[in-house]
C-alpha cells in the first residue's frame, strides 16, 4: 500500500500539483486577510506587508527593517529580545518547507511562473545567462543583504535619515506589484517629498519594470538578487525539507541543470555531496522530476519520502510534455 | 533489376543478376552465395540452436536477421536513407527530416577482409569492415540506397575514415564533437553542431524539420527508449530471465530495422520475459557467472565474444557497449516543447551521458560501469578490445584497477573479427569463468 | 576405492595422471600427442589403466584439459588447463609452502597465473598469438645446434664465461641468428644460455602482469631443463619451487578436480 502511495506521488505531473499549490497559497498570502487569516509577522516568503487588506501574513523582513532601525539603545537592552524573538519565528517556519517557500509559497515567484506560462503560450523561447555573467551576478543578493541590515542600523544610530526606512522594501518589487491584486495602485508612485525618497521610489518603479521584463525572458528573474534567497541559504543546513543526491546513480546527463530555473550547475556535476542544495535553489523539484536515474535525486521531510526521481515518473511526464504543449 | 557483383574468394569477380522481388526465388539465391551471408548464417544457426529455450519473441529477430543478412532482402523501400557512424548521431533529427538514420558500423569478417586494402594492417576490424561494407555497395541491400554519410568527430580511425569514405563517392557531413564534455564551452560547441546539421539537413532529405515532425520523432525513439529500459531492467533479474546473446541481437538490430517494427518486437518480448519472471524461470544455469560486457562493440556477425562466454556457462546480464546499451539507454528531457528547447535536449542528451572512451576523462564511465556491475550483481566483468584500437586499449589499466578495487574481477581479451582465435579466446574466458564459478562456490 | 583420471592433451604431448580416494598418485604417463590425438589419449589411457590393472568402468571421474580438452568423449567433464594448473600447482607444492604464483611454460605457449590459498585463480596472463619464449623456442635451438633437448640443461650448467645476448625475440628469425652465431666461432654453451636468459626475460616479464610476491612455482616441460630453470631465478631474484615431475602439473590438477567433482555429485546425489 505505501508503496502505491510512493509510486503514485513520484510519477505525478509535478506542472499541475505545482500550479495548483501555487494558486492556493497565493491567495493565502495575497487575500487571506479577507478571510481574517493571520499567519504572522515573520513569513519567510514575500506576502507584502504594503497589501493592506488582503496580507495573510507579513513577510519577515518589513518588521526586521524597523526593528533594525530603532537605535543601538534599543536594540541592545530587553527591548531586542523582541528581535531575536521574532527571527525565532522565521527560522522555524522557515525551517518546515526550507528554501520551497520560494518554489510553491512566494507570490512575487509564482507571479514570475505566470509571465513564463504566457511567454510559452507565446512560443517565445527563454534567455539564458552564460556561466561569467552568472558568477558575477550571484553576489548580487549577499550585497542587498548586507545593505538592508546595514542601512536600517544606521537609521537607528542617526547615520541615515529616517527617509531611507525601510530600505528594501522601498525597491522591492512586492511593494508594488503585490497591492495591485487587491486594487491598491497607489505604491506605483513616485515620492517627491525628499531627495532621498525620490530616489528610493524611483528606484522602486525601475526595479518594478525590470521585474516585468526580466521575468519574460528569464525564468526567474528576480530570484537571482532575491536577499531573502541569501538568508534562506545560510539558514538551510538543519531545515526539515532536504534535496538530496545519490551521485552512484547520476549519469551526467544534466537534464536537472538544463530544467533548473536558476541554472544551478551543481545539481547535476556534484556527484560526491549528498546534501545538493545551493543558495539559488528554490526547491521547486523540477529537477526531480527531469531526472531519469531511479532513486537519484530525492526531497526527504524530516528522512521521510516525499517526492523522488523514478523511470516510470520521468517517462510518464515527458510522454505527456510531447503531446500536451 | 540489380546487377550483383559477387567477390569470390579467388578474387574473381562474378556477374550474377538479382532480383529483390521475394516471387523470383531462384535469383534470389545469389545472396545467400556471398561470403556475407555464409558469415551471417553461420553465426545466426549457432545463436538460435547452441541454446535451449529461446523466447517466443525472439524470432521476430531471428528471422529478420535471416531476411537481411542471409537473404539480401531490406526492410526499407522508398525511404531517404541516412548511414550514421557513431551513436552521437542524432536520429531524431533525421527522423524530422523524413530520413531513416541506420547505423552502418559493420561485423563481418568479410567486409573487414575489403576494408583492409583501404586502411593500415594493425587498425580497428569495426573500422576496416564498414570501409569494406561502404566500398562494395551491393552487399548488402540497403546500403545501395545510402548516399549521406554522418560522422561525428570521434576516435582517429572514424574520422580518417570518413575521409576516405568521401573518396569513395559519398557525401559525408562530419559533426564537430568536442573532445571535452563537462565544460559549459562544450555543450554549447555542440548545441551548435546539432543546429548546424539541424539546418544541413534540409538538403540532405530534401525535408525542413518541423516543430509537430520533431516532436512526432522524439516520440518515436522515446517510444523505443521506454521499450529498451524496461528491457534492461529486466536483466536484473535472479535467475536471469534471457541470455546477452539474444540481447545483442536485439540491440544490434535497431541499426536497421524500421523503429516502429522494433519497438514493438521489444514491447512483445517484455511481456514474455515479465511472464519468466513471475514463474521464475531461468535462461541460464543456477550458479551461472553474471558478466557484465565491455569494451570495443560486439556487433552481429562478430557476436563470437559474448557466445563464447555464454557456450562456456556464463550469462551476460549487463553490457556497456555502443552497440548495446549506450545507444539505446539515455532519454531526453524537453522543459518547453519549442523548436529551439528541442534541439538543445536532443543535443544535450547525445553529448553529456555519453560514456564513449574518446572523451578525455573517463570518469563517467567508471562510475557506470561501478553502478551497473552493482545493480545487476555483476561476478565479472570482460573486457573486450580489438586490435588497433587505442581509445579502448588505453582505457584498460584505468578501469581495471577501478573494477579491481571494488572487488570485481575483470578479464581483459584482445581480439578482432578474424576467426582463428577462438582457441586462445576459449581457453581465457573458460578459466575465467571457472574461476568466477569456483569463487561463487566458496561464498 | 575410487580412483581418478586427469587427461591433460596438450599440443606437444598427452600427459595422464591417475589418483586415489587420498589424492596419491598412482600412476602418470607422459606421451607425445602426434597428428590424431584423441585416439593416441584413449590408448594412452588404456595402456595406463592396464600397468596398473584397472578396468576403465573402475575410473570414478575424468576430467580432460588442454587445447584438445572438449573432443575427448570419454571424460566426463571438461576444464580450461589453466584452473587444472593451479589446482595442481597447489596441490604438489604444498610441501615447500604456499604458491602464489604458477608459471607454466608449454610447448607453443607460456602463461602465469596468480592463485590464492584456496587453489582459485585470480589473475592470469597468456602470450598473445605467438611462440617466443615457448617450448617451440628450445626445439629449434637444440635442433641447429645438433644436441639432444635433454642435454640443453648440461650445456649452460657447463657454460664458464658469460651467455650470449641473444636479440631475435622470434623464433624463426632466431634460427638464422644461432646459425650466424655458430659460424661465427661461438661456442654451443654460450649459445644455449643465451637463449635460455632471452626466454627467461620473456617469461619474468609476462608474469610481473599478474604479480611475483610469494613463492613461485614453475611447472611446464621447458622445467626440468635446469639451465633454463638457473636463468629464470636469476632474473627473478630468488628461488622457485620446482616439482619433481613439472609436465604432469596440469594432468594432476585435473584429477585432482575430477575427484572433487565426484564428491559434489555423492553430496548432492
Amino acid at each position: 500500500m505505501v508503496n502505491r502511495i510512493r509510486t503514485f506521488i513520484n510519477s505525478c505531473d509535478l506542472r499541475r500539483f505545482r500550479f495548483w499549490l501555487q494558486l492556493l497559497l497565493f491567495i493565502l498570502l495575497v487575500y487571506g486577510g479577507y478571510a481574517a487569516i493571520n499567519l504572522g509577522q515573520n513569513l519567510p516568503t514575500f506576502s507584502c506587508g504594503y497589501n493592506q487588506d488582503g496580507k495573510g501574513g507579513v513577510c519577515y523582513l518589513l518588521p526586521l527593517q524597523h526593528q533594525l532601525a530603532r537605535g543601538p539603545a534599543s536594540l541592545f537592552s530587553w527591548a531586542g529580545i523582541a528581535v531575536l524573538t521574532g527571527f525565532l519565528y522565521f527560522v522555524i517556519w522557515f525551517f518546515v518547507f526550507n528554501k520551497a517557500w520560494c518554489g510553491y509559497a512566494c507570490p512575487l515567484g509564482t507571479i514570475q511562473d505566470w509571465i513564463t506560462a504566457l511567454r510559452k503560450k507565446m512560443g517565445i523561447p527563454y534567455a539564458s545567462y552564460t556561466w561569467e555573467q552568472f558568477r558575477h551576478l550571484k553576489k548580487i543578493k549577499y550585497a542587498l543583504l548586507v545593505l538592508m541590515i546595514f542601512i536600517p542600523m544606521g537609521i537607528g544610530s542617526g547615520i541615515f535619515s529616517h527617509d531611507m526606512a525601510t530600505p528594501f522594501c522601498m525597491i522591492c518589487p512586492g511593494r508594488t506589484i503585490i497591492p495591485l491584486f487587491t486594487g491598491d495602485f497607489s505604491q506605483l508612485t513616485i515620492d517627491f517629498s525628499s531627495k532621498t525618497k525620490m530616489i528610493m521610489t524611483t528606484l522602486g518603479m525601475l526595479v518594478t519594470g525590470l521585474f516585468f521584463t526580466g521575468s519574460f525572458i528569464k525564468k526567474r528573474f528576480f530570484c537571482f538578487f532575491c536577499p531573502m534567497s541569501a538568508l534562506h541559504y545560510m539558514l538551510s543546513k538543519p531545515a526539515f525539507l532536504k534535496l538530496k543526491k545519490d551521485g552512484s546513480k547520476c549519469t551526467k546527463c544534466g537534464d536537472c541543470y538544463s530544467v533548473c530555473d536558476m541554472q544551478i550547475k551543481e545539481i547535476a556535476d556534484d556527484v560526491d555531496n549528498i546534501n545538493i542544495l545551493q543558495d539559488d535553489c528554490i526547491m521547486c523539484l523540477k529537477c526531480i522530476s527531469a531526472c531519469p536515474e531511479e532513486g537519484c535525486l530525492k526531497v526527504n521531510f524530516l528522512g521521510q519520502h516525499v517526492f523522488e526521481s523514478t523511470v516510470d515518473g520521468y517517462i510518464k511526464r515527458m510522454e505527456k510534455g510531447n503531446k500536451s504543449e | 533489376m540489380n546487377r550483383l557483383l559477387m567477390v569470390t574468394s579467388s578474387g574473381w569477380k562474378k556477374e550474377i543478376k538479382v532480383s529483390n522481388d521475394p516471387k523470383t526465388d531462384e535469383k534470389k539465391t545469389a545472396f545467400n552465395l556471398t561470403h556475407q551471408a555464409i558469415e551471417a548464417e553461420s553465426m545466426l544457426r549457432r545463436i538460435k540452436d547452441d541454446f535451449p529455450d529461446n523466447p517466443e519473441s525472439m524470432n521476430y529477430f531471428y528471422d529478420l536477421y535471416q531476411q537481411v543478412y542471409c537473404e539480401g532482402r531490406s526492410v526499407y523501400d522508398k525511404e531517404k536513407i541516412v548511414g550514421t557512424m557513431c551513436v552521437q548521431v542524432p536520429e531524431e533529427l533525421i527522423y524530422a527530416a523524413g530520413g531513416v538514420p541506420v547505423r552502418l558500423c559493420s561485423g563481418f569478417y568479410t567486409d573487414d577482409q575489403h576494408g583492409a586494402e583501404f586502411m593500415p594492417a594493425k587498425s580497428c576490424s569495426l573500422v576496416k569492415a564498414t570501409l569494406g561494407m561502404l566500398s562494395n555497395k551491393s552487399t548488402l541491400p540497403f546500403i545501395n540506397k545510402v548516399k549521406t554519410v554522418v560522422s561525428p568527430t570521434t576516435c582517429d580511425q572514424k574520422r580518417k575514415a570518413g575521409a576516405i569514405i568521401e573518396e569513395m563517392g559519398y557525401d559525408v557531413y562530419n559533426m564537430e564533437l568536442p573532445p571535452l564534455k563537462e565544460s559549459e564551452e562544450a555543450r554549447l560547441y555542440w548545441q551548435r553542431s546539432i543546429h548546424k546539421f539541424s539546418v544541413s539537413l534540409k538538403e540532405i532529405t530534401g525535408n525542413k524539420i518541423t516543430k509537430d515532425s520533431l516532436k512526432k520523432a522524439i516520440g518515436k525513439t522515446a517510444a523505443a527508449q521506454k521499450a529498451y529500459r524496461k528491457l534492461h531492467n529486466l536483466r536484473k533479474e535472479t535467475p536471469p530471465v534471457l541470455l546477452g546473446k539474444d540481447v545483442f541481437m536485439i540491440t544490434n538490430a535497431y541499426f536497421f530495422d524500421k523503429i516502429e517494427n522494433w519497438t514493438a518486437a521489444v514491447n512483445k518480448l517484455n511481456e514474455e520475459l515479465e511472464q519468466r519472471k513471475e514463474e521464475k524461470f531461468s535462461a541460464a544455469q543456477r550458479r551461472a557467472p553474471r558478466i557484465l560486457f565491455t569494451g570495443s562493440p560486439a556487433i552481429f556477425p562478430n557476436l563470437k565474444l559474448p557466445v563464447l562466454i555464454e557456450e562456456s556457462g556464463g550469462v551476460i546480464v549487463a553490457d556497456e557497449n555502443c552497440s548495446s546499451n549506450r545507444m539505446l539507454y539515455d532519454m531526453i528531457t524537453v522543459d518547453e516543447w519549442n523548436m529551439s528547447n528541442m534541439v538543445d535536449g536532443i543535443a544535450d542528451n547525445y553529448l553529456k551521458p555519453c560514456t564513449c572512451p574518446i572523451f578525455t576523462n573517463n570518469d563517467d564511465r567508471k562510475r557506470k560501469l561501478i553502478n551497473m556491475s552493482q545493480e545487476f550483481a555483476v561476478d565479472g566483468v570482460v573486457y573486450q578490445t580489438f586490435s588497433g584500437c587505442q581509445v579502448y586499449s588505453m582505457e584498460q589499466s584505468s578501469i581495471t584497477k577501478v573494477l579491481r578495487d571494488e572487488g570485481i574481477p575483470v578479464l581483459l581479451v584482445e581480439s578482432d573479427y578474424s576467426p582463428d582465435d577462438m582457441g586462445q579466446l576459449s581457453t581465457r574466458v573458460e578459466a575465467f569463468i571457472e574461476s568466477l564459478k569456483a569463487k561463487k562456490r566458496r561464498k | 576405492m575410487n580412483y581418478f583420471a586427469g587427461v591433460d592433451i596438450g599440443s606437444t604431448a598427452i600427459k595422464i595422471v591417475l589418483i586415489d580416494d587420498t589424492k596419491n598418485i598412482i600412476s602418470s604417463k607422459v606421451t607425445p600427442t602426434g597428428s590424431q590425438f584423441r585416439k593416441n589419449a584413449v590408448d594412452a589411457l588404456h595402456a595406463m589403466l592396464a600397468d596398473c590393472n584397472l578396468a576403465f568402468d573402475e575410473l570414478a571421474y575424468v576430467i580432460s584439459t588442454g587445447y584438445g580438452r572438449k573432443l575427448l568423449k570419454e571424460a566426463d567433464e571438461s576444464v580450461s588447463e589453466i584452473t587444472a594448473n593451479a589446482i595442481g600447482a597447489m596441490e604438489a607444492g604444498r610441501e615447500h609452502g604456499v604458491i602464489n604464483t604458477i608459471i607454466n611454460i608449454g610447448g607453443q605457449d607460456t602463461k602465469a597465473i596468480q592463485i590464492d590459498e584456496s587453489g582459485t585463480v585470480t589473475n592470469f596472463a597468456m602470450n598473445e598469438k605467438c611462440a617466443a619464449g615457448t617450448g617451440k623456442f628450445l626445439d629449434v635451438t637444440a635442433r641447429n645446434l645438433e644436441i639432444e633437448l635433454e642435454e640443453l640443461g648440461d650445456y649452460h650448467l657447463n657454460l664458464k664465461t658469460a651467455p650470449l645476448p641473444i636479440n631475435s625475440t622470434c623464433v624463426v628469425f632466431a634460427e638464422s641468428e644461432i646459425i650466424g652465431l655458430l659460424a661465427d666461432g661461438h661456442g654451443k654453451e654460450e649459445i644455449v644460455a643465451g637463449i635460455h636468459y632471452s626466454i627467461a626475460k620473456r617469461t619474468i616479464r609476462l608474469a610481473k602482469r599478474v604479480g611475483l610476491e610469494g613463492l613461485v612455482y614453475f611447472d611446464g616441460g621447458p622445467a626440468l631443463n635446469k639451465g633454463l630453470v638457473a636463468s629464470m631465478e636469476d632474473e627473478l631474484g630468488k628461488k622457485i619451487v620446482i616439482p619433481d615431475f613439472p609436465q604432469i602439473t596440469t594432468a594432476l590438477g585435473a584429477s585432482v578436480l575430477a575427484y572433487e567433482a565426484y564428491l559434489d555429485e555423492m553430496e548432492s546425489a
